[in-house]
């Protein structure tokens, strides 16, 4: 058994346990961050790459305002990486679109951005609707379907290389000392009053703290230090086209044109427990749909197709937890990994290693769970 | 072909699929046309193209559905096949579907990619290139030629050159070293063809005997030039001259094409003798997934007589499992052919073994050498990458972009495969391939949302 | 390079690159250009470094050509048609 001491260990390598861990070693801590053996089942590798706050928290005020911090921080955090790391993360800022087909869909949309920016405390929902003449006026060099009825358009939105995030982060997190410990899964986690000893097959890891944050695993490591996280995988299929000039420039939730201009079309919900196959159904309802926001896609040769599980909380919003039975020990699962990134490598990582609980940060606590139960 | 027969001689309904405008696979191409209108050049393709002509004849008679120019893009569980035409310009070309109750593999092999510093330059290709040329379309190198590489079909091909007046500049023989005295304790079983051994050796003294420059034990080779290959630049022990080319033939062996076995989900193992992943299959071609077997060369490679052996007990495998037949009347009418494939069967080790590929052409040393032509990703990238923690092809693909372009792996499947084992000293069985999903050939957008 | 061994049978007139080429019929796009001494039929879409026919049997998919204003089509697959419009690809312009 090799032994290695830290102040923190953080289990999980994908986007949240490096962003964690990168904010961590920029405070000067000591850390190893943990990646399991098997990695297919990633959400991180397997990622829309949006940075982006529309039509997200819905019913969770206090998670729209954190979405919104986080897209503020988020300029400054990718040149920081960039600066750092040589990496090109391609963080697009253009603002997002969310784009409505018929009549039903564009009032459903009406109604949503209205409801959210009414329960918006702070008053920094910033998302419109555009009509249809002002969404062709944006996208000149590519035609709208006759069914497009507008949009809604939100300034703050945009869209990154989520594997060179990945990427960047996990180096720089390098760079400034930490220790990174691929091909390790965690067989057992021993808590003292003190300190905790992470065991894999091969190492066993000491540190005053720690950090799960392992995806759809999180269930099983967490209770093995008192923390209840339910997360269960929801599968999302995608199509990756070839490379052609760019013509769609502002990314939307199942549309974007990658920096190397090939069209990324997306996607699917299906709770099919952990089975990444594609299928055909789900993918000719993907292209169906593409056509008839963009016609002229019609001529675009699909290369390759994908699926990826996302990891979902019961609510599909983050959950922030330290164990009562062992302090020290803590459990962060969300959704929108990329989005959240900014925010996680400061706030939560101030959190964590400062004890500093960020305003309202109960909102976050799975306890909300058995009051939905209750009722 | 052969299936085909068998399965039509029993009565099924049979359908095949060929990406090729016409019959014969790769060893027979453009057969029928060749035998029509170039009959000089098909006499001097020798009595295998006799056989094979007749067997294309007795394919066309046997009532089965013939559709060529297809591409199969997609194959659903229930065995609904997607397929779409593999020549007519994308955008107005219709989807078909067919539903089959068994389903036949049987798309060939292809060459293993031979990766070395500038590979990707205009005018270094795989032997069976010219060979493809040849057949189809009446074409010869005009120009320098140099040969590279080790295995019977270049000592074939090369032979072919020479007998239309191509100038063969140089042959760089990558053979490992002491080759013939590793397959020596098979060589029994290989004298009892001997036709196979004597042919090879007689090919390999025609070669030295036109005068070709002949090297061996070569240790790097790398393409030269602008915009189109100018020279080939060889190592041999520590010393490097240069040789002027217009167009550098490469073989590395011949390997099954695995790209729709892997697709369907079928299990393979690793062939280590030969380096190259093959699906698991019993006696009769099954494969681990229901009603699904394969047969020739896309399984272990062992060429055209046994290719077609396969196919016809894949067909009375097919024809029993759908209860036209007994399995005692399977297994008397399969007698022939078991028969066959014994007397043909015994050479393949000894052949397998002599020209084992070596690991200098497997794992390409010059880290500058891409491993990924598509999307251009080095061998250096790879290694780093594996450096990194990741092992899983998946995994190495989503860092590195090896293996998500057009070709969708089948250029760099293996070298991946060969680079991860070498770097984790582990066999590539243990690490498995990249998951092959559909579309398996591109199609448009338009074409799978099935819209005019 | 490469020649034809043989004397063409029937020919069609295809525009390659803007010039007029006679090929014969039952010629695949890719087997056209090579007789005609084209060796380099695009840019790759990565670096730019140029590319031509490699396999000729449709799995390598280096073939990649413009043809009538379609891009990405497999030369060594599509036999020639009369005046059929071929085209070099450039790298994408960011």
């Amino acid at each position: 058994m090799i032994k290695e001491n830290a102040e923190v260990v953080v289990v999980g390598g994908g986007v949240i346990g490096v962003s964690l861990a990168y904010g961590m070693v920029k405070k000067g801590a000591k850390v190893i961050l943990i990646d399991k053996v098997d990695n297919r089942l990633t959400a991180s590798r397997g990622n829309f790459g949006l940075v982006w706050f529309q039509g997200k928290g819905k019913g969770m005020p206090r998670y729209v305002e954190w979405c919104i911090e986080a897209i503020e921080r988020w300029p400054e955090f990718a040149e920081n990486l960039e600066t750092e790391t040589g990496f090109n993360l391609n963080y697009e800022k253009t603002g997002g679109l969310e784009i409505c087909l018929g009549e039903e869909e564009h009032q459903e949309r009406v109604n949503f951005i209205e409801e959210m920016s009414q329960a918006s405390r702070s008053g920094r929902y910033d998302c419109e609707m555009i009509s249809r003449k002002e969404l062709q006026g944006m996208l000149p060099k590519i035609k709208l379907g006759k069914e497009v009825s507008g949009a809604s358009f939100c300034s703050h939105d945009g869209c990154v290389n989520p594997l060179n995030l990945l990427k960047a982060m996990n180096s720089s997190f390098q760079q400034k000392g930490g220790s990174f410990r691929p091909e390790q899964s965690v067989q057992k986690i021993e808590c003292s009053s003190n300190d905790f000893k992470i065991e894999t097959g091969t190492h066993s890891f000491n540190a005053e703290k720690l950090v799960i944050a392992c995806g759809l695993m999180t269930t099983k490591l967490a209770r093995m230090v008192g923390m209840k996280v339910s997360v269960i995988p929801e599968r999302g299929q995608i199509l990756v086209t070839e490379r052609t000039s760019r013509v769609f420039n502002y990314p939307t939730a199942g549309i974007r044109q990658n920096y190397d201009g090939s069209f990324m079309l997306g996607s699917s919900h299906e709770a099919v427990g952990y089975n990444i196959e594609t299928s055909y159904e789900v993918l000719q309802n993907i292209a169906k749909r593409a056509i008839r926001i963009l016609p002229s896609l019609k001529n675009l040769q699909l290369i390759r197709s994908w699926a990826a599980l996302r990891v979902l909380t019961p609510d599909q919003k983050p959950v922030y937890l330290e164990s009562d039975q062992y302090p020290g020990a803590h459990a962060i699962t969300s959704h929108s990994g990329v989005s959240l990134a900014s925010i996680h490598s400061s706030i939560l990582v101030e959190w964590i290693l400062e004890e500093r609980i960020p305003l309202g940060f109960t909102a976050f606590h799975p306890k909300r769970f058995n009051v939905q139960e209750a009722i | 072909m052969a299936a085909a027969i068998t399965a039509r001689t029993h009565g099924l309904s049979v359908l095949v699929l060929d990406e090729q405008p016409s019959a014969g696979g790769q060893i027979f191409r453009n057969i029928e046309s060749l035998e029509a209108t170039r009959n000089s050049e098909f006499s001097k393709l020798g009595q295998e193209y006799e056989f094979g002509s007749s067997l294309v004849r007795r394919f066309k008679k046997c009532g089965a559905d013939y559709f060529t120019d297809r591409s199969v893009w997609q194959i659903d569980n229930n065995l609904q096949i997607h397929h779409v035409s593999a020549s007519a310009s994308k955008s107005n070309s219709v989807i078909s579907h067919c539903q089959a109750k068994r389903l036949l593999i049987a798309v060939g092999a292809m060459e293993r990619p031979m990766p070395l510093p500038g590979w990707t330059i205009p005018g270094v290709m795989p032997c069976t290139a010219v060979d493809v040329l040849y057949k189809s379309s009446g074409l010869i190198p005009d120009g320098e030629v140099v040969l590279a590489g080790s295995g019977p079909l270049l000592l074939l091909i090369g032979c072919r050159l020479l007998d239309v007046g191509v100038h063969v500049s140089a042959f760089l023989d990558t053979s490992m070293n002491g080759a013939l005295l590793k397959a020596l304790p098979l060589l029994p079983n290989a004298l009892r063809s001997h036709k196979y051994l004597t042919r090879g050796l007689s090919l390999l003294w025609k070669i030295r005997k036109a005068g070709i420059p002949f090297y061996s034990g070569i240790q790097n080779i790398e393409a030269l030039g602008a915009s189109k290959l100018e020279k080939v630049r060889i190592g041999k022990s520590g010393k490097f001259f240069d040789v002027t080319a217009d167009l550098l033939l490469l073989h590395n062996g011949v390997v099954p094409n695995v790209q729709i076995t892997r697709n369907l989900g079928c299990e393979h193992r690793w062939y280590d003798v030969q380096r190259y992943w093959e699906p698991i299959v019993d006696d009769w071609g099954n494969t681990s997934v229901d009603h699904v077997s394969i047969a020739g060369d896309c399984g272990r490679v062992a060429g055209a007589a046994i290719s077609e052996v396969s196919g016809h007990l894949a067909a009375l495998e097919t024809v029993y499992q759908l209860g036209v037949i007994s399995k005692v009347e399977r297994d008397n009418l399969s007698q022939p052919h078991r028969i066959e494939l014994a007397r043909q069967k015994h050479v393949r080790p000894f052949l397998d073994k002599l020209f084992q590929p070596s690991k200098t052409w497997l794992v390409p040393e010059n880290d500058k050498t891409l491993a990924c032509r598509c999307e251009e990703v080095k061998v250096s990238e790879i290694r780093e990458t594996v450096r990194m923690g990741i092992k899983d092809p998946d995994s190495l693909k989503s860092m590195t972009r090896c293996g998500m372009g057009y070709c969708q792996a089948r250029m760099c499947g293996l070298t991946v495969s060969e680079i991860i084992a070498e770097e984790k000293k582990i066999s590539p069985e243990e690490i498995g391939y990249f998951r092959v999903r559909s579309p398996i050939i591109p199609i448009t957008l338009g074409q799978l949302a099935e819209i005019d | 390079m490469f020649k034809k061994q043989y004397e063409s049978h029937e020919t069609v007139s295809i525009i390659f690159e803007g010039k007029n080429l006679d090929v014969e019929i039952g010629q695949t796009v890719a087997s056209a250009l090579l007789v005609g001494g084209n060796m380099v039929f695009r840019s790759s879409v990565v670096s730019g470094q140029p590319r031509g026919p490699y396999c000729m049997m449709g799995v390598c998919f280096e073939c990649l050509i413009e043809i009538d204003g379609i891009p990405n089509q497999r030369a060594c697959m599509i036999p020639v048609r009369e005046a059929m419009k071929i085209k070099r690809q450039q790298k994408n312009k960011e």
